[in-house]
């Protein structure tokens, strides 16, 4: 609902806000918000405040900041076996942000992506292990479905939770995370384990029907081409069609949703088991591609990443691929830190949380979702509107343009 | 039941800190990275000062710190609370690890137990509470009676049923959120920093294990009511007890499946905690705008 016809009625706007605002910042402020459109301005302002709030972690590490940045960009995209390794990341990172977009097209914030990706890896190797033999070509397609219908499983008991035992959907996906990690090393450690291997706990190696080809001697696999039609689907399904609509709908006004029958309970369900199932195909993936075989720490960080990645892309499906390009390439350069730089992987973590925190910062006014407003809490938030231009009343609503923080 | 008093009370720190956050309406999610960070501080300054109090106080400042990010992404900027926290998360666990990579396998000496003191010595039963452990309880009471029996405690809850009205009635809303975050961030802090110089006693990357998160989803369980963390804190904490005891005596049942029961017995009361109307009736009104459609 951010989208269309925002730019139209931007100078009316523009001049209403300063002339109420007598005390504006100053000049250069005002010069900086009628120089670029509202969508590039928070671009710019997130790209600026992360590149300045790294520097500054680079400078409290004690490094000069510009040649870690060289290093990051060497490690993501510099170099072509860089890039590989970039796009290896981000099919996990983009299939996990589908994940999270979905649900939140609905209004729901899932951070689920991470067991489900677990749920995924382990129902996936339970097929290849326990029914893969003499399938054949069957293998894959059978081996993805089984990953996705347990990731699906594991975002629905989840979307049930919310549906039915209003259980905050964000603490409940949150929980469900630290479970898988746990059962693929109780399987890994005990029924599944390898009996010829001695030390290192993994299932045995998988066949070779079961094990995607990769591509241009890299590890580039399929799931990346997955994720990109996913996400072209959910493009075109959320703009241009009637169940796209009743997503907006569900999302911004669920009472008027209620009455034009659409039962946010069944969608949420819905919609919650769709995304696991992209996280869960992402995780096993990871099993089938990257390892060959179940052993625990499979595709950490991926979730988070991908949660990353969705609420950066503000519900808009075609900026899922740059950003999880952006993210992925980040993570990727943390390894390459590690051999170049000699700083510790978890660099990553705290640039990911900078990335994060500047794009919040940089998109403040916009940020507040619509029914935190519709239930009128918002204005204590922060300052609230000057009066008569209450964001809910259709006339007025035009004065307070770019400065609360309904959405549109 | 000393072992399940020893083992909930880091949760019971995060537990109270994230109550009083969002008693006055703010949800902190990053009270799991708050955690990670105070207990990396508290690790760290103990092993060169040797001093666990110091470490402690270091931890509770650490918290504070990384909690004060959080107020201002989601009071000054707006941002999104659980987005907000996520971020924050992301930040303490980074740093906590650039932290403890140098602290990994060092060893200190913690607090000592109330036994060798002069007055430990000389009661019966208690001479195995730790510092911490026993200024949990104390916490939880101080914690209550702010909240409910003091004039400020009065102002934190009108902040957290209804920022407009207390606005109206002169307080000054962004301030007293922004010290409720700060609060939460130097409790959290502290049950970082008992988790790793006086539970634990040693540094492992991620050591809360989901600590800080379980304890956004037991203020819900204990009804947004410092009184309640007490036995929220104590059902995690036995349980997480329970399998330890369960694993020495020789059992059977796979370590990996026993740990997994915390999480699933904190969810467990979550969700039978929201069949109810009871936790939907308590939680602050600002709040449940935040929490539920």
């Amino acid at each position: 609902m951010d989208g269309g016809g925002r730019g139209v009625t931007a100078l009316p706007l523009q001049l209403s806000d300063s002339a109420q605002r007598p005390a504006s910042p100053g000049v250069l402020a005002a010069a900086w918000r009628s120089s670029f459109r509202p969508g590039l301005r928070a671009l710019l302002s997130a790209a600026l405040l992360f590149v300045a709030s790294a520097s500054l972690f680079f400078l409290v590490l004690g490094r000069a900041p510009l040649p870690l940045f060289l290093a990051l960009w060497d490690g993501s995209f510099g170099s072509g076996f860089a890039l590989s390794e970039t796009l290896v990341k981000a099919s996990p990172v983009l299939l996990c942000a589908l994940a999270t977009a979905l649900p939140a097209a609905l209004g729901l914030i899932s951070v689920g992506a991470e067991g489900q990706l677990g749920m995924g890896a382990i129902a996936g190797s339970a097929f290849v292990l326990l029914a893969g033999e003499g399938l054949g070509l069957a293998t894959l397609p059978l081996m993805l479905l089984a990953g996705a219908s347990g990731g699906a499983a594991y975002a629905a008991l989840a979307g049930f939770l919310r549906a039915r035992l209003r259980v905050n959907e964000t603490i409940s996906t949150l929980l469900l995370n630290y479970l898988p990690p746990l059962l693929i090393e109780y399987l890994v450690y005990g029924p599944w384990k390898d009996p010829a291997s001695v030390g290192w706990p993994a299932t045995i190696s998988f066949p070779d029907a079961a094990r995607p080809s990769t591509y241009f001697d890299t590890r580039l696999h399929a799931g990346l081409l997955i994720g990109l039609v996913l996400v072209a689907i959910f493009h075109v399904v959320a703009t241009r069609t009637r169940f796209g609509l009743c997503l907006r709908l569900l999302r911004d006004s669920p009472l008027l949703a209620e009455r034009a029958g659409l039962s946010f309970r069944n969608w949420v369900l819905w919609i919650l088991l769709l995304g696991g199932a992209a996280a869960g195909i992402a995780g096993i993936l990871e099993v089938s591609v990257i390892e060959g075989r179940l052993q625990s720490g499979v595709g950490t960080g991926a979730g988070y990443a991908g949660f990353l990645v969705a609420f950066l892309a503000r519900g808009r499906p075609l900026r899922l691929l740059p950003l999880a390009l952006l993210v992925s390439g980040l993570s990727a350069a943390g390894d390459n830190l590690q051999m170049s730089a000699d700083l510790p992987s978890s660099v990553v973590y705290v640039l990911q949380g900078l990335l994060f925190a500047a794009a919040l910062i940089a998109e403040r006014r916009r940020s507040v979702p619509a029914f935190a407003a519709e239930v009128g809490g918002w204005t204590a938030l922060g300052r609230p509107c000057s009066a008569g231009s209450c964001p809910r009343r259709s006339a007025a609503r035009r004065l307070c343009s770019g400065r609360c923080s309904v959405r549109r | 039941m000393p072992a399940a008093f020893r083992s909930a009370t880091p949760l019971l720190w995060a537990l109270l800190g994230e109550t009083l956050t969002q008693r006055a309406g703010i949800v902190n999610l990053g009270t799991e990275g708050q955690m990670l960070v105070g207990a990396a501080t508290a690790f760290a300054v103990t092993a060169h000062t040797s001093n666990p109090w110091l470490g402690l106080a270091a931890g509770a400042a650490s918290g504070m710190l990384l909690s004060l990010g959080h107020a201002l992404l989601c009071l000054r900027f707006r941002a999104n609370q659980f987005a907000s926290g996520i971020a924050i998360w992301m930040i303490g666990f980074g740093v906590s690890s650039l932290l403890g990579a140098t602290l990994v396998g060092q060893s200190i000496t913690g607090f000592a137990p109330l036994a060798e003191s002069w007055l430990g010595a000389r009661l019966p039963f208690i001479g195995w509470l730790t510092p911490t452990v026993w200024l949990g309880p104390v916490a939880t009471l101080a914690a209550g009676l702010f909240l409910f029996r003091t004039r400020p405690g009065l102002c934190w809850r009108a902040v957290g049923e209804s920022g407009a009205a207390a606005s109206a009635a002169g307080l000054r809303v962004a301030l007293i959120r922004t010290l409720a975050v700060s609060t939460g961030g130097v409790l959290s802090g502290v049950g970082g920093a008992a988790l790793s110089i006086d539970y634990a006693q040693t540094w492992a990357e991620g050591m809360s294990k989901g600590r800080g998160l379980v304890a956004v989803g037991l203020v819900i369980v204990a009804r947004y009511n410092p009184w309640l963390a007490l036995p929220s804190a104590l059902l995690f904490g036995g349980t997480e007890a329970l399998v330890l005891r369960v694993q020495s005596a020789g059992s059977d049942a796979s370590a990996h499946l026993l740990h997994m029961l915390p999480y699933l017995v904190s969810l467990a009361v979550l969700v039978l905690s929201c069949i109810g109307t009871g936790a939907r009736a308590a939680a602050p009104a600002e709040l449940r705008a935040v929490l539920q459609r």
